[in-house]
């Protein structure tokens, strides 16, 4: 597996809209540090000195009026044009302008998506996040999963961020800003990253008692990969293997995992959790909250409740040792 | 007074049972293992931030006690094997068969010897 | 008026603290005694004799007192002696013995040792026999027959001790063989008053806490299972079953017919007393 990206807005991944971001940030957090030194240093000059150089005057109109107008628009224009730059918007002659000025060239810049291509549909849900590739024009059905976001490098991939419950917002510290998702409305973000790898994000607006794990991960791989894990998300669940899997495919149903669950190829349908169709291949469990594997997959089933306390899955209670084992082995052999 | 007195006392008892140890085992390395393979979604573990799992037992004081999973005499290599393989052990039992190298069984099992 | 309360001597004052640093001064020495490792614990090391006398009265005096309004049913109803042998044969003959029969091993070296219970049945009203048998008897190898023998059987047994001092060694042969095809009935019954108290006597009445270590049982430290706290949010029983009141009482009641390699062994825990374990379990937060 790829290489886990720190969570951070200071290690911005190359291509990404977080890179522009940051730079804005640092010319901020610079700029104002400077400032404020400065201006500490003529308090302490004017303190200590009996007699001012400069004419009162010239110190009013200088440093109150004409260097904040000066530095107000320099960084006003700055933030308009990192702020066209990372929306993927066409520019007008006036916004490429003041893009070449600050020397943001059309490499940094996330083009707009081209049209037809791929967009990705992210429902915020207390607490994890509803993932649906639009793959053809208005086909959102085909490839359903949770928590997990795949891309193809250094292409803008167009997300389209709803919620179905309360106000979540969608952040990635190294790969964009954070967007709200909020009732009623479509939001939309478009992200892209020159550098393979796993990025951690999380919902950045206090959404009730499980906030705090409710994170997803973006992997960012090349083309080709990206399009073999792509065909494999659209195929159904394999039948299973042998006599193992087979019997955790019938606690599955023995259980009350289908009322909320979908696995496409089987019966299972349930709408109002995670599909789990491929979920073996995910990167982790319970939107980011365990590493993913039998062991951690047991546990989650068994002691749902006591991992995220008040989510909407409840502790198994049905199954004895053997179907518990069992039903862990099936889930993760949907790769 | 004679409660410190008795503590100080008792204290001095010097018990030589037997002592289960872990040749070559890394009782830090094994809490790291633990916690990057999340053994505490099921288990109550000291010393492991997060590890308060009530799906398996709590594995407190884990040195003293006589038997692992009530199934099996709690010596090391037995403890080394079950942690890896449980189901070869005791195969009707919820913890799956987990995957690790024979180092990190042996580190867990000197961690886990490590609680008092 | 005059005051009640006179203010004490010197005198007075003087052997009060005297009175109070012997009993201080005593408890240390009793202390240092313990920890000295000094006081045996063998079984071959008597009692002095008035340790055995005081003993021996205190429990007359405590079983009368508490034995005080047991209402003693008719026994000599017919069947009574041979349900009574029976249960003898199966609990009471290897300690106690018989007329003309020895006890068995483990009933010849105990300290303090199990009394004759032709003599007792001599000595003793029913209903005195009848609370010993039923309740045990602390800090001595007697234990409370209630939890192994039905109420109506603990009855029986009685029957059968009022008659063992007019026995010949032959006349228990005879009974005993005449009985040969009865066995001791187990209890079907708890009292209708419920308490968690009441579990922590069946607990105790089967073993639990020589294995677990269990959550308001006073008992050794022991590792052997698993600790017994905060049960009910624990998943599962044994590692194999879901954790809820029918798999415990599943479980407790025949261990490896749930989990074949469990080293807990089937204790013939009647129903009822599994019911009321689970119970105390599953209230355990």
């Amino acid at each position: 597996m790829n290489e886990e990206h720190l969570q951070s807005v200071l290690h911005a991944a190359p291509g990404s809209g977080a890179e522009l971001l940051s730079g804005l940030g640092i010319v901020l957090y610079v700029g104002a540090a400077l400032i404020f030194v400065a201006v500490i240093a003529l308090v302490l000059h004017a303190t200590f000195t009996d007699r001012l150089r400069a004419s009162t005057r010239a110190w009013v109109v200088g440093g109150g009026i004409v260097f904040p107008a000066v530095a107000l628009f320099l960084l006003l224009n700055y933030s308009i044009a990192v702020g066209s730059a990372v929306s993927a918007i066409e520019s007008g002659s006036a916004l490429r302008l003041l893009l070449d000025c600050f020397r943001i060239d059309s490499k940094a810049r996330i083009p707009p998506p081209a049209p037809g291509s791929l967009r990705i549909h992210v429902d915020g849900k207390q607490w994890w996040w509803d993932v649906r590739y639009e793959v053809r024009s208005g086909d959102t059905s085909s490839i359903v999963l949770a928590n997990e976001l795949r891309v193809p490098l250094d292409e803008p991939v167009e997300l389209l961020l709803t919620t179905s419950d309360v106000i979540h917002s969608f952040w990635v510290p190294s790969l964009a800003g954070k967007v709200d998702m909020i009732p009623g409305r479509t939001n939309r973000l478009v992200i892209r990253t020159s550098e393979p790898g796993i990025y951690r994000g999380q919902c950045a607006e206090y959404c009730g008692g499980q906030h705090a794990l409710m994170a997803l991960y973006v992997i960012a791989q090349p083309r080709e990969e990206f399009e073999a894990w792509l065909t494999r998300q659209a195929q159904p669940a394999e039948a299973p293997r042998d006599d193992l899997l087979r019997s955790g495919y019938d606690a599955f149903f023995k259980g009350r995992c289908p009322e909320c669950h979908t696995v496409r190829g089987t019966p299972a349908d349930g709408a109002s959790g995670p599909d789990l169709t491929h979920v073996g291949a995910r990167h982790a469990l319970a939107a980011g909250t365990l590493r993913n594997h039998i062991g951690t997959m047991a546990g989650w089933i068994a002691g749902a409740q006591d991992i995220k306390p008040g989510n909407p899955m409840p502790d198994s209670e049905v199954y004895t040792g053997r179907e518990l084992r069992a039903l862990s082995a099936w889930l993760e052999s949907l790769e | 007074m004679l409660p410190i007195a008795a503590v100080l006392l008792l204290g001095c008892t010097h018990e030589s049972g037997y002592e289960p140890n872990v040749p070559g085992g890394n009782a830090e390395r094994g809490r790291r293992a633990i916690a990057a393979l999340e053994c505490g979604v099921c288990h109550e573990i000291p010393g492991v931030p997060g590890a308060w799992g009530h799906v398996g037992p709590p594995l407190v004081a884990y040195r003293g006690n006589v038997y692992i999973a009530g199934k099996q005499p709690n010596r090391p290599d037995v403890l080394m094997r079950f942690v890896r393989d449980a189901p070869s052990l005791a195969p009707d039992t919820a913890m799956p068969a987990i995957a690790m190298s024979e180092t990190q069984a042996r580190d867990i099992a000197a961690y886990l010897y490590s609680l008092e | 008026m005059p005051s009640l309360i006179h203010k004490p001597t010197r005198k007075v004052v003087l052997l009060a603290a005297g009175a109070f640093g012997l009993v201080v001064l005593g408890a240390i020495g009793a202390f240092v005694v313990l920890l000295s490792g000094a006081y045996s614990t063998a079984a071959t090391t008597q009692h002095f004799k008035i340790t055995h006398r005081l003993l021996d009265a205190g429990l007359k005096f405590s079983v009368r007192s508490y034995a005080n309004g047991i209402e003693v049913p008719d026994l000599s109803r017919a069947g009574m002696l041979e349900r009574g042998i029976a249960c003898y044969r199966t609990h009471c003959v290897q300690c106690h013995g018989a007329p003309g029969i020895a006890r068995h091993a483990e009933g010849r070296g105990m300290l303090p040792i199990a009394s004759d219970l032709a003599q007792s049945a001599r000595e003793w009203p029913p209903e005195w026999l009848y609370y010993v048998t039923r309740k045990g008897v602390r800090m001595s190898g007697m234990p409370a027959w209630e939890f192994r023998i039905s109420n109506e059987d603990l009855w029986s047994t009685i029957a059968f001790l009022t008659q063992l001092p007019f026995m010949t060694h032959r006349d228990y042969v005879e009974l005993d063989a005449r009985s040969r095809d009865l066995s001791c009935r187990a209890p079907t019954e708890v009292p209708r008053e419920r308490s968690p108290e009441y579990a922590k006597v069946v607990f105790r009445q089967y073993a639990c806490h020589s294995c677990h270590r269990i959550e308001g049982v006073v008992g050794p430290k022991s590792r052997v299972g698993p600790a017994l706290v905060d049960w009910s949010r624990r998943k599962y029983v044994a590692g194999v079953l879901p954790n809820n009141e029918e798999n415990l009482v599943r479980f407790i009641r025949d261990p490896q017919a749930v989990s074949p390699h469990s080293l807990m062994p089937k204790l013939d825990v009647a129903e009822v007393h599994a019911r009321e374990m689970a119970r105390y379990l599953m209230a355990l937060e």
